[in-house]
């Protein structure tokens, strides 16, 4: 019983996770803006992306358990190596948009640039909210679904708590990073959320490889060059932590790592180029 | 026999064999109940498309979830579904059940076909 609680407490935090570090890092980064006006806002529509995310997750959790043949087959991998990649490509406009605004933001403000700041990302944070929620969502819908359903050994209320101490173990996670967000410098702050969010991006690239390898759409280029399942094992424990979070592979082949090589190349690129582009008005003696 | 209709024979075989092509894909059958797989290991053909029947007989949700198969999958309780696999080069591949964590992996090995 206790095996059982702790198993649906440990799923269903393991499958929140993701979705609340996204919007977590976003509602953080929106609080630090400096227009309340444009911060509310911007925090309506992630509020409007994650409930949307729910709703689709509940729609799609219909569609796994067979209530309609939508993602029978390969079906899932082509809509998660849709819903993955775009994820990935969200995230990463989202960390070059913040790094290019946000500093200089209170600048902007003065000058009365703010407003066309204030309403350019807004579809991109709902989409981003929808498609973290709604990933893994759907799956933890199936599993409490099938928990709650399958009135087995424990009952369902049991089930029901068990849930809910998974989602508030996530949810510390979520709780921090606000926390952090106040209490911490903000530049050291931006600097550490940026960079888990950019891994995030990385492992969600490597999940739509994955899939898009797995169809035969993209060639692996080679057998596997290394082999680091003995040190660091991606099935599970750390080395699945950091599978799921940065996009680690115990066993890559190259196509997997030119693809990681050149995700924090153009991120680098991309980020590097804003920093340039800044302070070029702004700070010239 | 004019040109066309060679063309319009080859257009019909060619029709009338994908399907029959995707038939002839071998189907390998694994069973999921709360946390258990059977069979622990599947032997499978290496570097030719095969299907995984997955059938979740037990009362619980399970996930197959394979990072090396690069696949993974939902069933509800009592639901059967499949995946295509197009091509493995020989090996072992382990996969899990992630609702089931703890619970032991099972393995496909993919071995080269004997006969030719």
């Amino acid at each position: 019983m206790t095996g059982l609680f702790s198993q649906v407490a440990f799923v269903v935090g393991r499958e929140s996770m993701e979705a609340l570090l996204v919007v977590g890092i976003l509602n953080a980064w929106l609080g630090h803006h400096a227009d309340r006006e444009a911060a509310a806002a911007g925090q309506r529509w992630l509020l409007l992306g994650v409930a949307a995310g729910l709703a689709g997750s509940v729609l799609l959790a219909g569609a796994l358990l067979g209530f309609s043949s939508l993602l029978e087959g390969e079906r899932e991998d082509w809509f998660q190596i849709a819903a993955a990649a775009v994820a990935a490509l969200l995230i990463v406009q989202m960390a070059v948009w913040m790094q290019a605004h946000g500093p200089g933001l209170k600048r902007e403000l003065e000058r009365g640039a703010a407003q066309a700041l204030g309403d350019r990302n807004w579809w991109g944070l709902f989409l981003l909210a929808a498609i973290a929620v709604m990933r893994e969502g759907s799956e933890t819908v199936v599993f409490l679904y099938g928990i709650l359903a399958a009135a087995g050994p424990v009952h369902p209320a049991v089930s029901l708590a068990a849930a809910t101490t998974g989602l508030a173990c996530a949810g510390l996670l979520y709780w921090l990073l606000q926390l952090g967000a106040r209490r911490m410098a903000w530049a050291v702050f931006f600097r550490a959320t940026q960079a888990l969010l950019l891994a995030l991006g990385a492992a969600l690239l490597m999940t739509a490889l994955d899939r898009a390898i797995g169809l035969d759409l993209v060639p692996a280029l080679s057998p596997p060059l290394w082999d680091t399942s003995r040190l660091l094992d991606d099935g599970g424990g750390v080395g699945g932590l950091l599978a799921a979070l940065a996009g680690y592979r115990a066993r890559p082949e190259l196509m997997p790592v030119l693809v990681y090589a050149a995700y924090w190349a153009a991120v680098a690129w991309l980020l590097g180029s804003g920093r340039r582009r800044r302070p070029a008005g702004a700070d010239l003696p | 026999m004019p040109v066309s209709m060679r063309l319009a024979a080859i257009l019909l075989g060619a029709v009338l064999a994908v399907p029959a092509r995707a038939g002839e894909d071998p189907v390998f059958v694994i069973e999921f109940a709360d946390g258990a797989i059977t069979p622990q290991a599947v032997e499978v053909p290496a570097g030719r498309p095969f299907k995984l029947e997955l059938r979740n007989t037990g009362a619980s949700p399970v996930e197959f979830e394979s990072l090396e198969l690069r696949k993974e999958k939902v069933l509800g309780p009592g639901v059967t579904s499949f995946i295509v696999i197009r091509r493995l080069a020989p090996g072992e591949y382990r996969f899990f059940d992630d609702f089931h964590p703890g619970s032991a992996p099972a393995l496909l090995i993919a071995r080269e076909d004997a006969s030719p």
